[in-house]
């Protein structure tokens, strides 16, 4: 067989859920999310659901919070995995579930525009991207990864009920999209904008030319039974959550972060969520935008792909802060990146097809060049930035501590921990005051300040350690009678406000403080407590669509769907207009 | 289509970035993490900017940027143009960040600008603002800041007698924590208390004296009671005391409710906690040429100078003072951070503000000196 015949097939599907598996298999062995800035956190809600599956009131943080805050799909399933194989086993192979479901996702969505040879060099490209490294192995992102690759594997489902009226079609996306949202509903919300809109802008163009079998105004009326039956649905399965969201609307100060400031004004910043996200798909911008607009069908592609672009570009443009107004200081940035990559592969797979074509061994060099290096940044710039996530120190004898002589009655603060703080609230019996989730919080004394977590005071600076004094000023109040301190900075506050050191660990790289009058901590009355019925739901609902899911795409298997539009090598369809990207 | 799309996407978003660097863009990294330097920086064309794009320099720690922007004429060299806005000797300045600065001219002509800067740091006691006055000079088409002279102190080595007092605590095991339980707590009273409504809300004043003949750890509490007996707020004296006292030993102390309306107040429960704990009375700092005073900006201020007088460096020094009216009644308590380190046997300066309407009820006033070292933490 020649070369070029070589490089002219698609590349079989498991062949790229291999190559996925290869990849990040071993980095996930490796467990190296594990130092990433949310694992901890996506572990310490799994540990809760481990032990009350069916109460999801945590009192570890804040004095007390409710976790139907965030949608419990991800922890869920950790906890389950967690029963056989630990807890952080559990996450790296829910974060592996999620990672090999992305290139699957991506081959069937990018069908829907691409042929499948050039889908195929999409969902290839996509286990390479810098985008999916970073929120994996640097932020720790797990729901954000599951929810895009279910819902890119949800909206082939959406375009072939709206376009050919297949009702397995309706009922597999619809409880696909249900999963995704209760994996994460930001995903669900903004993938209505950035993938959904393209998906029905295709379909609507493919009626009017005929070349799917609906009408376009079965398309409009199928999309809105579509909508409304995946509305109802996010509705019913996330109940708790709307119902904790309308009774504590998140109007807490604005927290900065780093993703909303404008890249152009700080280089680091701009590599940091710019450049590795994007890598080598830099180079790639113009083709995307050409070849983006060269086809009628590709427009909305193009469009749902500017957008995201936009948004992943943070402050450094004002249109994310005019459309989302309030919600603008409440999100972070480095998502739409990840989108827009997501959005991007179709179009790059085109290019992949052309550049092969093309120059084939030379082409396939540079290609996996662009592709390795690209995930290869992502890699070196965990420990390149000066952003990475902090907490090397030893924190197994701050949790013994906490755990003997009657330590757990009182509550306690890490200060300096960084993303520590969630495991030593997972193997402790002790709460804290703090917590890793700026939603959930309710305390007047973090509510009330631009900060986020206690533990990170000094990177919010004055509003950091204003928040941070308000607790310590009401630290009997909330039986707050030990520190731990993994940072030297905050020693001088705690000498001056009457707190003395008691005990070093780790050959003191930690500092156990103490103050002396604190009575054992109490309850706290908090009118967030979930009802029984809500706990019910919150145990059922979310992990069963999951199972649905499954179970549909085993038992109910799809007959091959061909694409409506194969594409032409583009020096064929357009001959005049030569070039290389 | 094929050519208009690529070209409005292109130019949109390029607009829309001019867009947003014209309105002032959000240049912030995180505090206390050197940021990257910036892909636009307008050139110092005016005094305005050049002490601008100095300050952004100094906020990101761009010391070879920060200091090729000074002028030649400077008299501080690298060093100590660093040292000058990091700090040095583990001083409250070099625990903090630059968070924010508002300049603006005293006066300006061609080629010579004054400019008075409020610098806004964090710190790890709180946020800490120092005004300071900047030369600039125009120097071709571009405006630049003369640096005046810093000098880090340098102490020579020299031999200090210890004789200062020091208690240890003996425990009979090794699980007691550091505040002694099996023996009694020291006699311990406040010795005035004065309530007083202020737009921020009600502050509780004093003073706390340790009657006894060990040292005492000291924590002030109030509670604010209501007609109907209810309790309004609950609140400690926090870090305006110290907390540790040595026999005899008088602090003042100062609990604030913000936004509770004293007329509101039936009742002020006042508790004070006390526990035996070690202590030493050295590094002892001396109060010097102390007077009440009008500073640059018109406040009311009471300043002087602290000696260290031992032989060990005193990293960050807090003071307290209590104001007395005519009948020796505490009418004000005021802190503040000195943001220099104390070296052994020299000196810095402090300055405590004082509001105006109590500064002309004031006829005495107390002050304490609490402080933090790096050696003994």
């Amino acid at each position: 067989m020649s070369t070029e015949k070589n490089y002219a097939r698609p590349i079989p599907l498991i062949a790229v859920v291999l190559v996925a598996l290869a990849v990040h298999g071993p980095l996930l062995l490796m467990q190296l999310p594990s130092r990433s800035f949310d694992a901890n956190f996506h572990m310490f809600f799994a540990s809760h659901y481990a032990h009350h599956w069916f109460n999801p009131w945590n009192e570890k943080w804040f004095a007390g919070f409710s976790q139907t805050t965030y949608p419990p799909l991800t922890h869920q399933w950790i906890a389950l995995f967690s029963t056989v194989i630990g807890l952080k086993m559990g996450y790296m192979l829910v974060q592996l579930i999620a990672i090999l479901l992305l290139p699957v996702g991506v081959f069937r969505f990018a069908r829907i525009w691409v042929d499948d040879r050039a889908a195929s060099y999409a969902a290839l490209g996509s286990v390479f991207i810098g985008a999916l490294s970073f929120l994996a192995y640097q932020a720790g992102q797990l729901a954000t990864i599951a929810s895009a690759a279910l819902y890119l594997n949800a909206l082939p489902y959406f375009y072939e009920w709206i376009a050919e009226s297949r009702k397995l079609a309706l009922l597999k996306g619809v409880v696909i999209s249900l999963t995704a949202a209760a994996a994460h509903h930001v995903t669900l919300i903004f993938g209505v904008v950035f993938f959904a809109v393209p998906v029905l802008w295709t379909a609507c163009l493919d009626a009017r030319r005929r070349l799917v079998a609906g009408s376009l105004g079965g398309v409009i009326a199928r999309t809105a039974a579509f909508a409304v039956a995946v509305g109802v649905g996010v509705g019913i399965v996330l109940l708790p959550y709307w119902l904790a969201l309308i009774q504590h609307p998140i109007q807490q100060m604005p927290i900065p972060h780093d993703s909303r400031a404008n890249y152009l004004l700080n280089s680091t910043i701009a590599v940091n969520y710019f450049v590795i996200p994007y890598g080598a798909l830099i180079l790639a911008l113009p083709f995307i935008l050409i070849r983006g607009s060269s086809s009628r069908r590709l427009i909305p592609l193009l469009c749902g792909f500017w957008l995201a672009f936009i948004f992943g570009l943070g402050g450094t443009t004002p249109l994310p802060r005019w459309l989302l107004g309030r919600a603008y200081e409440v999100l972070t940035f480095e998502r739409f990146a990840f989108w827009a990559t997501l959005l991007a592969m179709p179009l790059v797979g085109l290019l992949a097809v052309q550049l092969l074509d093309r120059f084939q061994t030379r082409a396939a060099i540079g290609l996996s060049l662009a592709a390795v290096g690209t995930i290869g940044a992502a890699l070196w710039w965990l420990n390149a930035n000066p952003y990475r996530p902090g907490g090397s120190a030893d924190v197994e004898p701050v949790i013994a501590f906490l755990n003997r002589d009657g330590h757990d009655s009182y509550r306690y603060l890490t200060l300096g921990f960084g993303s520590e703080l969630a495991r030593v609230s997972t193997y402790t019996s002790a709460s804290t005051v703090d917590g890793d989730y700026n939603s959930a919080r309710l305390l007047p004394e973090m509510t009330h300040y631009g900060s986020a977590q206690l533990t990170n005071a000094k990177f919010y600076g004055s509003a950091g350690m204003a928040s941070l004094r308000a607790m310590l000023e009401h630290a009997n109040r909330y039986g707050l009678k030990f520190i731990f301190v993994h940072d030297p900075y905050y020693e001088p506050l705690l000498t001056f406000v009457g707190w003395r050191k008691i005990e070093t660990f780790d050959n003191g790289e930690i500092t156990a403080w103490s103050k002396e009058d604190v009575p054992p901590a109490h309850q706290i009355s908090s009118d967030a407590v979930p009802p029984a019925w809500q706990g019910l739901m919150w145990g059922i609902l979310p992990i069963g669509v999951s199972f649905l899911a499954i179970f549909l795409e085993l038992l109910l298997l799809d007959r091959r769907r061909v694409p409506v539009e194969v594409s032409v090598p583009f020096h064929e369809q357009d001959p005049q207009e030569h070039y290389v990207a | 289509m094929k050519i208009i799309l690529p070209i409005i996407l292109v130019v949109g978003t390029g607009g829309l970035m001019v867009l947003a660097l014209l309105s002032g863009g959000n240049a912030r990294g995180t505090v206390g993490v050197a940021g990257g330097s910036a892909v636009f920086t307008p050139s110092a064309t005016n005094p305005q900017l050049a002490l601008h794009n100095l300050l952004i320099d100094v906020q990101r720690r761009h010391w070879d940027h920060a200091y090729d922007a000074l002028s030649k004429t400077s008299k501080a060299d690298k060093e100590d143009f660093i040292q000058d806005c990091t700090g040095s000797n583990g001083s409250l300045r070099s625990f903090s960040s630059l968070e924010g600065f508002d300049p603006r001219p005293l006066h300006i002509t061609d080629d010579q600008a004054d400019m008075r800067v409020a610098l806004h740091w964090s710190t790890p006691v709180g946020p800490i603002e120092d005004v300071r006055d900047i030369h600039l000079v125009r120097e071709g088409d571009v405006w630049r800041a003369v640096w005046p002279e810093y000098k880090v102190p340098m102490v020579p080595a020299e031999v200090i007698p210890v004789t200062y007092l020091r208690w240890d605590l003996v425990t009979g095991t090794a699980d007691d924590q550091w505040g002694s339980k099996n023996v009694d707590a020291p006699r311990v009273r406040i010795i005035s208390m004065n309530a007083v409504n202020t737009a921020e809300g009600t502050i509780v004043m004093g003073e706390v004296v340790n009657e006894d003949t060990i040292p005492a750890f000291v924590n002030v509490n109030a509670t604010l009671v209501d007609g109907a007996g209810s309790i309004i707020d609950e609140e400690t004296s926090f870090d305006k005391i110290d907390h540790i006292l040595l026999p005899k030993q008088v602090s003042p102390y100062r609990i604030d409710f913000p936004n509770v309306d004293l007329n509101k107040v039936k009742n002020v429960r006042m508790d004070v906690k006390a526990a035996l704990v070690p202590a030493s009375a050295d590094p002892v700092i001396g109060v010097m040429d102390q007077k009440i005073d009008t500073d640059a900006q018109g406040k009311s201020v009471l300043q002087g100078d602290l000696l260290n007088e031992s032989g060990q460096t005193v990293n960050i020094s807090h003071v307290i003072a209590s104001f007395y009216d005519n009948s020796g009644k505490v009418v004000w308590v005021s802190d503040g951070y000195v943001d220099r380190a104390l070296l052994p046997q020299s000196s810095e300066p402090f300055a405590v503000e004082i509001p105006k309407s109590v500064s002309q009820k004031v006829q005495n006033f107390h002050v304490v000196v609490n402080q933090f070292s790096l050696a003994r933490s």
